[in-house]
């Protein structure tokens, strides 16, 4: 018997057509890839993170390949949240697929800001709060690194919005199932893993750091078995959806994050070097659910 | 959108310096649409393979009939070294044309000006060039293997040549830039366009000495690049301050790129190892 699967997923108040996201910091404000990509296809796009004001990032060398993976140090250049929603948002909204916006800041008051005035523009249907920033405040520790400090975020954002809330995690933490019902119990609708693994790399014959920076942030394969482990001990702390992300690169790793119980999934350094990506991950992941005979998306976890 | 990703044949693969290596490959979709001084994102992975993960940039050196697209390159390292050892009938994933390339002035003679393989870009230039508009075209490199091949490119076209080695060993000995003060008394008096590509320090010296002469120049720049596509910002080199498209005090060689003008570019900042 040939089946039509469901892959509509339910993210606590966020609705999506199908779990196939664009992971924040690689798919640009979306409309980069429009007519290149059939965005309408994916459940959604999480755009660049953005600030309070415009950003101008890191000095180069930003990028480094490593084995299997991608260094990065973009330093968060964005265009701020004000021409985002007058130059990149209309365009974004215009298309059928959830619209997703990733914040960034150095301050609790910097993110209930941005939660603030986004809250009032229509055409975005989430907030993804990046919590893997600096609290400059507080001696420049990341907001992710400490529950206290992330749940003073996840409190502060849901007080000022009454959008879907995602809190993306940084997987830089000794135990991530503390942060992960800490920013539940402050308010969260949702969480997101892993953010990027901070890394470095030397060049041996100029004999410095090869990131201006100094340090990176560790994307691709590379993490993957990293990623997965933490969504799979996120799944089981707490009682709202987990979406998984982490060197996804095909269907079966996107398999592998929907198995171990995550409600979505995005795809982030894979679209970098192969932007026709997402779609094919969704596709191999409707033939498994036909293979397989599950018809419903939410049958999917072990 | 006009870029594509398609899978190409390798139709012509061979060494013509050292360690440098001439690729055709047939994508038709691809060179449609394109321009001198584009670039594409080749996959040197087979398929379903994940290492090396990135795909790498490089310039269109020439296109072909039946939709065939030449590159140059040289190896640098890992990613090269593994290209260069693939054979003709193999195929590749190339995303292309990317980036802005170079804007043809049509009203004023051109100076091309090349550095060892980044003269890869200015043979497509040359041989794409309107025929009633004058070229001269500048070549340097360390040694005549250097340049040997890409001068030998050049001299097919009406542009006329002239070469520049760091030992002498082919044309003048020293940098280009002792040739593109003479070249300035070619013209006659009238401003040429400078269109140049080469490493960082060449760029550089180029870029001052139009700016001492007062001529236009347009310089095709690197950095290391992720996606090609403007998605990742990674590929980014310092912007002049009060140039409106660096909006961020960055420029981002896919986007903004490569080609830029050289006022553009803040050259202080701009990292030459
Ligand atoms: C728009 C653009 C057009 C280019 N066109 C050409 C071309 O026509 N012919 C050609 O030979 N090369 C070209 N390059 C440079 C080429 O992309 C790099 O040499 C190549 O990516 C190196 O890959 P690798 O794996 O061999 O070296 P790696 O092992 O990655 O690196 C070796 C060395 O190459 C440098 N490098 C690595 N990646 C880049 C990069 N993306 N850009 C510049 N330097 C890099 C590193 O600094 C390092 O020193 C171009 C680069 C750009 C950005
Ligand atoms: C170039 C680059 C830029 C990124 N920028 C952001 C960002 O602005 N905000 C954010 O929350 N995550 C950012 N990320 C992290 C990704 O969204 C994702 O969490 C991480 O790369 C792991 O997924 P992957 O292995 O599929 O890339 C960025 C990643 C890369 C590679």
């Amino acid at each position: 018997m040939s089946i039509n699967p469901d892959l509509a997923v339910k993210t606590g108040p966020l609705n999506l057509k199908n779990p196939v996201l664009l992971a924040s910091g690689t798919c640009g404000y979306g409309i980069e890839l429009q007519g290149f990509v059939d965005l309408e296809k994916l459940g959604g796009i999480v755009v660049k993170g953005l600030s309070l004001e415009p950003r101008s990032g890191n000095p180069p060398p930003r990028l480094m390949e490593t084995p299997c993976g991608l260094l990065n140090s973009i330093g968060l250049e964005n265009v701020g949240v004000d021409r985002f929603i007058s130059d990149k948002l209309p365009a974004l909204s215009a298309l059928d697929t959830a619209v997703i916006v990733n914040i960034l800041g150095d301050s609790v008051r910097d993110y209930q800001e941005l939660a603030g005035i986004l809250d009032q523009v229509r055409g975005i249907d989430a907030i993804e709060v990046n919590i893997s920033c600096p609290n400059v405040r507080a001696g420049g520790a990341a907001f992710g690194s400490d529950p206290d400090m992330a749940s003073e975020v996840t409190a502060a954002v849901r007080k000022a919005t009454s959008l879907p809330l995602i809190v993306k995690l940084s997987p830089n933490v000794t135990d991530i199932t503390l942060i992960a019902r800490a920013v539940e119990h402050a308010g969260a609708d949702a969480i997101s893993l892993i953010n990027t693994l901070l890394g470095m790399s030397i060049d041996i014959k100029a004999r410095r750091p090869v990131l201006a920076n100094t340090f990176g942030g560790l994307s691709g394969p590379a993490i993957k078995p990293v990623a997965l482990r933490m969504v799979w001990q996120a799944v089981r702390a707490v009682n709202i959806p987990v979406i998984g992300i982490g060197g996804i690169q095909n269907a079966s790793d996107a398999l592998e994050f929907l198995l171990a119980g995550a409600a979505a999934v995005q795809v982030g350094t894979a679209t970098l070097v192969d932007p026709l990506v997402s779609v094919q991950i969704l596709e191999g992941i409707r033939m498994y659910m036909k293979e397989t005979g599950i018809s419903d998306i939410s049958g999917l976890p072990i | 959108m006009k870029y594509l990703d398609v899978r190409g044949l390798v139709v012509a693969h061979g060494q013509v310096g050292p360690g440098t290596h001439i690729l055709g490959i047939r994508a038709p979709e691809i060179r449609k649409g394109a321009k001198p001084g584009q670039f594409c994102m080749i996959d040197l992975k087979p398929p379903g393979a994940i290492d090396p993960l990135l795909r790498r940039p490089l310039s269109i050196h020439r296109v072909g009939p039946k939709g065939l697209l030449i590159f140059m390159y040289k190896v640098v390292g890992r990613g090269t070294a593994l290209l260069s050892q693939l054979s003709p009938g193999g195929s590749l994933r190339i995303l292309g044309p990317l980036g802005n390339g170079f804007r043809i002035d049509q009203s004023r003679p051109g100076l091309l000006i090349g550095g060892g393989i980044g003269t890869a870009p200015l043979v497509f230039l040359s041989e794409a060039w309107p025929k009633d508009v004058e070229q001269v075209a500048i070549i340097g490199g360390r040694t005549r293997a250097d340049i040997e091949y890409a001068a030998r490119c050049l001299e097919d076209t009406p542009s006329r040549v002239h070469l520049a080695t760091d030992d002498g060993s082919l044309g003048h000995k020293g940098p280009v830039t002792d040739l593109m003060s003479r070249a300035m008394e070619m013209f006659e008096g009238r401003s040429p366009v400078v269109y140049s590509c080469g490493p960082g320090p060449m760029l550089k010296a180029v870029a001052r000495m139009a700016a001492d002469f007062n001529l236009e120049c347009q310089v095709s720049l690197e950095a290391r690049m992720a996606c090609g596509m403007g998605l990742c910002l990674g590929c980014a080199v310092p912007g002049s301050r009060g140039d409106d498209s660096a909006d961020s005090g960055y420029l981002h060689v896919c986007r903004e790129g490569p080609v830029f003008r050289a006022d553009q570019v803040s050259w202080e900042d701009y990292p030459c190892p």
